[in-house]
């Protein structure tokens, strides 16, 4: 028999003591859901079951002890971090759950510019490693839109990826060892060594679990040397999609590493580069940093080789320098974004998918025609490819629609999933990965079977072992 | 009823890098000021009110069977303007015109002024001319009365909601210094638009865009609204003469504390206390 609401707090109270427990209404309600249903949040209506509480948790082994007793208790518990996920992965699918919030857990417990790695709690922002690295003349490389406001935990928990990937790598990459906790309150670490050949990788257990499997307490990642003064800006308009996607690829199987290369199709670049590109432009840019031989050759490179492409006209770099130096959302870009969504009831959402590079341009269109034609009230509908890989690419696919004729609570079900429905689908149909770095969440889940096709015994075996009693944020990477 | 709105595309100057102020001290001899090509262009704020009050008549109207406001947009300005007023024609304002004047007026607030009236006293002109209550740095705020001046219309400044009435009257409500002012005005009238609730301007879909897509921007030439703009520009030999980096950091103090409770006694003991005690 589950545990009452007042039960629940009360359990949570004898274990980690009152002062951790939040059960403020405002802070419950708010913590029902996360960024997936951002025009709720703007209008505050909430339709999701309101957690029971959450807990502010303030060590390791505070956390092991609130998962054991939510195992044996049978009581749904959701980690968080940050808090900024975009896919539903932090709402509570079920009542009374609680969210083991580790934002407390925020010291940084090492930088190790010897050994080029950095050692942080789970809490730490991302902002804070990257400011403490700097004074060092040091980086994390990693650099998500999200730098400011997100954590460590959460980033490592939802496989983040950040602007500068292409020559860094995704959070995958960096993380060197962690520290996690699983439900029956089992501490395990992963040390921190340069590479391993012991059998499986099992860092990758952890990383990108969702709070599905464990609660990510620690995690060591790499550091990078800071050239930010051999950075070099390059950037070109052209018409057609497939040219752009041509020029990236011959880009990235020359062996070249640019920090950024991006490609945006007209209705993304019409709202980032309109003051130079045509509304019928793509934009085609890179960024290459390192030391300044390096940056230099990598600059060079993209140049003789896009100059191959008649169809790119470049523009002054200064242009993309611009536009790099604002490419971060801080708390006050997002307060303005939401007083305008509030105004105007024009949502802005994204999805963001992967497929090699055979696919990538046939998925972008027939997803952007399929939406455009299937979708009502779309005011811009674009995307851009950020992510290259020796193998393919990502389609971020960007997105505006007015909400017409329905309340807050009813903008995913008439607009972003039908839409999310349609990227999936294309993408799944042509071999794609419906997922490149937001994680699944919760408003993905219904198609984890098909993105994994026969291998998601192996992801449903890692569930049943690791957290048989099934506690661990339901809903998350698997759909109820 | 025919409302123009008059509207100014900045600089988005939140988005500068500061070696493009710092670059404008250099090119201060050249008369080109702080180098703003790099960054892109948006609706000057006050201006996008407008914009949206004046759809929001027209909306009010329909749904009180008042006979609709015919909505007219102008700005002065190159092709990058464009963008802009095809946006607003999508959206349902009936013409959309820009004035290329071929010169650098955002120190011409004249000239602008005598721009708009003109604009105003055009056959497809206005009645109402709602107009932003001041745009983007180095700008005095004086071009909605000077307008107002030119066409002998009574001006409202510091406007933040406006309503329709029975015939072409206005309920026009202002901000003042302490206090906000409802009047009622009979048109024509220049309504400058201050810090309105309503700031954000509504998006057209793409098949609104697509439906009036034939629809073309007017544009016009100082010349064609009878305007010499190099006698006026003479007159008001105005420009950027230097610029001084202002710098906003305050003062500030990390609460220490390891738990919440402790920072807000801290808070409180050593910071606010004193205050509190003086008020």
């Amino acid at each position: 028999m589950s545990l009452s609401r007042e039960a629940i707090v009360e359990g949570l109270q004898h274990i980690v003591g009152p002062e951790h427990v939040v059960t403020d209404e405002q802070v419950l309600v708010q913590s029902s859901v996360d960024n997936f249903r951002k025009l709720q949040n703007i209008f505050d209506v909430h339709t999701m079951p309101v957690p029971a509480a959450v807990v502010m948790v303030q060590s390791t082994e505070m956390a092991a002890e609130l998962l054991r007793w939510a195992d044996e208790q049978g009581v749904n518990v959701i980690p968080r971090t940050g808090a900024t996920a975009t896919e539903g992965g932090l709402e509570s699918a079920v009542p009374d759950s609680v969210i083991l919030d580790g934002s407390p857990m925020d010291r940084i417990i090492d930088v190790d510019a010897c050994n080029m790695q950095a050692t942080v709690q789970c809490g730490v922002p991302l902002q804070a490693l990257e400011d403490r690295a700097r004074e060092l003349g040091l980086t994390t490389g990693h650099s998500p839109q999200s730098k400011p406001v997100a954590h460590l935990g959460g980033l490592v928990a939802t496989r983040s990826i950040g602007q500068f990937s292409t020559l860094y790598g995704g959070i995958e990459d960096m993380v060197v060892g962690l520290e996690a906790v699983f439900p029956n309150g089992q501490i395990c670490r992963i040390k921190n060594v340069p590479r391993r050949a012991a059998g499986p990788d099992i860092r990758h257990v952890v990383i990108g679990n969702e709070g599905a499997l464990c609660f990510i307490t620690e995690v060591t990642v790499k550091l990078f040397p800071y050239f930010p003064e051999s950075n070099r800006f390059l950037g070109w308009t052209l018409k057609s999609m497939t040219t752009g996607f041509e020029a990236l690829r011959e880009v990235m199987v020359s062996g070249f590493k640019p920090s950024v290369a991006r490609l945006y199709d007209p209705g993304d670049a019409g709202l980032h580069f309109s003051h130079f590109a045509a509304d019928d432009d793509c934009v085609l840019l890179f960024m290459a940093e390192g030391p300044p031989g390096i940056s230099r050759a990598t600059a060079d490179g993209i140049q003789a080789i896009v100059d191959t492409y008649p169809e790119c006209t470049q523009v002054d770099s200064a242009y993309i320098e611009t536009w790099f130096n604002d490419l971060c959302w801080g708390p006050d870009k997002i307060i303005a974004e939401d007083e305008r969504i509030r105004q105007t009831r024009n949502v802005n959402r994204t999805t963001e998918i992967s497929a090699d590079w055979s696919s990538i341009g046939e998925i972008y269109a027939a997803a952007r025609d399929r939406i455009v034609a299937e979708i009502p009230d779309i005011t811009m509908m674009g995307g851009h490819s950020s992510h290259s890989y020796i193998n393919g690419t990502n389609m971020y696919f960007n997105y505006f629609f007015n909400v017409v004729g329905v309340g807050p609570e009813e903008e995913t079900t008439k607009y972003y999933l039908p839409i999310i429905s349609i990227i999936c689908e294309e993408t799944l149909k042509r071999g794609g990965s419906i997922v490149h770095h937001h994680g699944m969440g919760k408003a993905r889940a219904p198609w984890v079977k098909d993105e994994y096709g026969s291998s998601y015994y192996m992801l449903e075996t890692l569930k049943q072992a690791f957290d048989p009693s099934g506690i661990m944020n339901k809903g998350t990477i698997f759909p109820i | 009823m025919r409302i123009l709105v008059g509207f100014k595309v900045t600089p988005d100057f939140e988005s500068l890098r500061e070696a493009d102020w710092i670059a404008g001290e250099g090119n201060l001899a050249d008369g080109a000021g702080v180098e703003t090509r790099y960054v892109p262009r948006l609706l000057n704020c006050f201006d996008e009110s407008a914009l949206e009050l004046a759809l929001r008549l027209r909306d009010a109207a329909a749904g009180r069977s008042f006979v609709e406001p015919q909505l007219s947009a102008v700005s002065i300005g190159g092709s990058q303007v464009e963008p802009f007023l095809t946006t607003l024609l999508a959206l349902g304002y009936g013409r959309a015109a820009r004035v290329d004047v071929g010169a650098d007026v955002d120190f011409a607030p004249a000239a602008v002024a005598s721009i708009l009236a003109a604009c105003a006293h055009d056959s497809d002109g206005g009645d109402v001319l709602l107009l932003g209550c001041r745009s983007g740095p180095g700008d005095g705020g004086t071009v909605p009365f000077r307008v107002a001046e030119t066409l002998g219309w009574p001006c409202l400044s510091q406007v933040v909601e406006i309503e329709a009435l029975s015939g072409d009257d206005l309920r026009v409500t202002c901000l003042a210094d302490d206090c906000l002012l409802r009047v009622t005005v009979r048109p024509p009238c220049v309504l400058a638009v201050g810090n309105a609730v309503v700031s954000r301007l509504r998006v057209p879909t793409l098949r609104d865009r697509l439906a009036r897509r034939d629809v073309l921007v007017d544009v016009l030439r100082a010349a064609d609204l009878g305007i010499d703009i190099d006698l006026l520009l003479e007159r008001e030999p105005a420009g950027l003469i230097g610029l001084e980096a202002v710098r906003r950091a305050r003062a500030g103090v990390v609460v220490g504390g390891e738990t919440p409770h402790e920072k807000a006694r801290h808070l409180l003991d050593d910071h606010l206390r004193a205050v509190i005690e003086r008020l």
